[in-house]
């Protein structure tokens, strides 16, 4: 097997609020391989999007982290310097986030935004980088590539923004796109075109892509591998086949019969629940998160649970098989 | 069929809109002239008792407005609503309140932070002076116990509760007045999975044991085809296609509905990522396409598309599809291929 193009191993995130510290990441390894997509999923507040930050060092100051493995194509980011991430950072690895709108500027224009990042890290002129941009513009299905360069945001619709973050990210060449619910903000037309869009480029680069989303629907279709996170933890990580035709975790299950499945699920019949809220991350959680909601807890689940793996498969849960 | 098609609920009619028209007139810089946006175009729509309406479509297509125009809250610029066979205009706005409430999308923000919960709960009753307080305030309770809100809650604030019980707050609240229909604008966009499966099943629950009409508005066609009866599907302010919920996800007829059902996306690993057809073309909503506003995107576009303006077409207001692929005047043999298989 090749060398993962992104390793994470044993990473913790703790936010400080004024109600105490609140341990938004705990204990999460999983590892990227070259041109892979893996999906990040789970519900607000289960610590996905924190682990995004985390990996790319754009964490807020209140946030502390802390990881025994950070690889980048085997150069561990957590003993280099934060040179070494800045040179990478929109470089080599690249981000794209869910809202553009916001992660536009919108007192800069689209080719001056499209540009900046090549310039810097691959100094080339401003002729070459606006080559650059206009091709990967048409890339991404835009049409009058040229003309949208001198264009500010506020001009685009919300499907038009999605697409130039997407060739933005795509700029300087990446082996790495962390998205971060790139679709989430579109229209369900949109939303297939774009990831249509997104898996494409990502075939055709060799991108290794990691996928951010509280949407079953997305990861069911796009994933290659998947980690369930709750509460902070990564509770269930396998192929998306193996997750999506037999989930171990109690958590995962719980899930999937919450969506009701076209076809499938008899229309106007109850939908599965997951009974109770998540629990409180601030101070320290002990044993399994899950357990107060989960309809197979049993006293010892107040004790750490057990990591068990089949094949690629692994979950952290007392049970082989819930 | 449906369970919920067979259930014998559905009857006359409680609400119907003919020819429902709202424009907006909308500035488009310090020296340019206000323009207008046709919100809703020439809407005919009927509500009948007891069914689950959902209105479909995406962002900017009007369901909003429409919502908004049913619940009262906003007059029609033409075209009539009439409310149980009288028209909306000649009603007192309070005694149309009090048959249709709303629920809206974002707990966070339709919630008055500063007011507790037994007191949101309770507040149409204030409005409408129905009671003294201690009736109110058990009437909340009451309310509170019927979608599943512990008593404790009563007098905490918004803040303390999560995001599903502030949606439950807002269904005890639309329900209090004992309306006839609920008005729900996306009651589930702003919620996580496992918490819009809750809130899915009390309004399916609360229909069944109180009779209710819902008017249900989502972007979610997965959510959509599992509470809804029948389905308006709408595109830049028309409804393109109406038909029950079933017969709509089997045999779309619309090009428009077919690409949307077709971007569904399910957790079935393997099938990949639909093609849905359509077009780059994103329509100005304030210089909409002419002829049929669908056409620019539509793969299946031909002749009259870019000239005539579709009419709709079925026996209203059992299903209706607005597409020249359905009109014999049009669609006639040298056309053929056009039509989508």
């Amino acid at each position: 097997m090749t060398r993962p193009i992104l390793e994470v191993a044993n990473l913790s995130v703790d936010i400080r609020t004024a109600g105490g510290t609140l341990q938004a990441v705990r204990d999460v390894s999983f590892s990227v391989g070259r041109g892979e997509t893996l999906c990040l999923v789970g519900e607000s507040g289960c610590g996905k999007s924190v682990t995004s930050l985390a990996i790319m060092d754009l964490l807020p100051r209140a946030a502390t982290r802390r990881v025994s493995r950070l690889a980048f194509d085997g150069v561990d980011l957590a003993r280099s310097g934060k040179g070494a991430v800045n040179a990478l950072r929109g470089n080599r690895m690249a981000m794209i986030f869910q809202e553009p709108m916001t992660a536009l500027n919108p007192a800069y224009t689209i080719g001056d935004q499209l540009t900046e990042g090549y310039r810097r890290h691959k100094k080339a002129g401003a002729a070459e980088a606006r080559e650059r941009a206009v091709h990967l513009l048409e890339k991404v299905g835009i049409a009058a590539a040229g003309d949208r360069l001198g264009q500010y945001p506020h001009q685009l619709s919300g499907g038009l923004r999605q697409r130039i973050m997407i060739a933005m990210a795509l700029m300087c060449g990446p082996d790495l796109v962390i998205a971060d619910e790139p679709t989430t903000a579109l229209d369900v037309t949109i939303q297939a075109q774009i990831l249509r869009l997104l898996a494409e480029l990502q075939r055709e680069l060799g991108i290794a892509l990691v996928l951010i989303t509280h949407d079953l629907g997305v990861v069911g279709r796009i994933a290659d591998r998947v980690a369930v996170m709750y509460a902070g933890e990564v509770v269930e990580n396998g192929t998306a086949a193996e997750i999506f035709t037999h989930p171990r975790h109690p958590y995962t299950q719980g899930l999937m019969d919450c969506i009701p499945l076209p076809g499938r699920t008899k229309p106007g019949e109850r939908l599965g629940v997951i009974p109770g809220v998540v629990p409180s991350l601030v101070g320290g959680i002990q044993g399994c998160p899950f357990r107060d909601r989960c309809p197979h807890a049993r006293p010892v689940c107040a004790e750490t649970p057990p990591v068990k793996t089949q094949g690629e498969h692994a979950w952290r849960c007392i049970l082989e098989d819930a | 069929m449906t369970a919920l098609a067979e259930t014998p609920l559905i009857e006359a009619p409680l609400i119907e809109a003919k020819g429902v028209t709202r424009s907006f007139k909308v500035g488009a810089g310090l020296f340019n002239r206000k323009r207008t946006l046709h919100a809703v175009n020439g809407i005919d729509l009927t509500i009948r008792k007891g069914e689950v309406l959902g209105i479909v479509g995406e962002s900017g297509c009007g369901k909003s407005t429409l919502a908004r125009i049913l619940l009262g809250l906003l007059p029609p610029s033409t075209g009539t609503i009439s409310f149980q066979g009288r028209e909306l205009s000649t009603l007192d706005r309070r005694a149309v309140a009090r048959q249709v409430q709303p629920v809206f999308q974002d707990p966070y923000s339709s919630l008055n932070p500063r007011r507790r919960i037994a007191s949101i709960v309770s507040f149409p009753l204030d409005v409408h002076g129905i009671g003294t307080a201690a009736e109110r305030r058990r009437r909340a309770l009451e309310m509170m116990d019927l979608v599943g809100l512990p008593a404790r809650f009563a007098d905490r604030y918004p803040s303390e509760l999560s995001g599903g019980q502030r949606q439950r707050v807002a269904i005890a609240r639309a329900l209090v007045m004992k309306p006839e229909i609920v008005v729900c604008d996306e009651p589930t966009s702003a919620l996580d999975v496992s918490v819009q499966s809750q809130i899915l099943n009390l309004l399916l629950d609360l229909r069944r044991e109180l009779n209710l009409t819902y008017v249900f508005i989502s972007h979610n066609l997965a959510v959509v085809e599992h509470i809804a009866t029948r389905v308006a599907v709408m595109y830049l302010g028309r409804v393109v296609e109406l038909a029950e919920t079933a017969e709509l996800f089997a045999n779309p007829r619309h090009p428009y509905t077919t690409a949307l059902l077709a971007s569904i996306l399910t957790p079935e690993p393997g099938l990949g990522i639909p093609e849905t057809g359509l077009g780059l073309a994103f329509p100005d909503p304030l210089n909409p396409p002419s002829g049929c506003v669908f056409h620019p995107r539509c793969p299946n576009a031909f002749g009259p598309c870019a000239t005539v303006v579709p009419r709709a077409l079925g026996q209203h207001p059992a299903g209706l599809v607005a597409c020249h692929l359905h009109d014999p005047d049009y669609n006639t043999a040298n056309n053929q291929g056009n039509r989508p298989s």
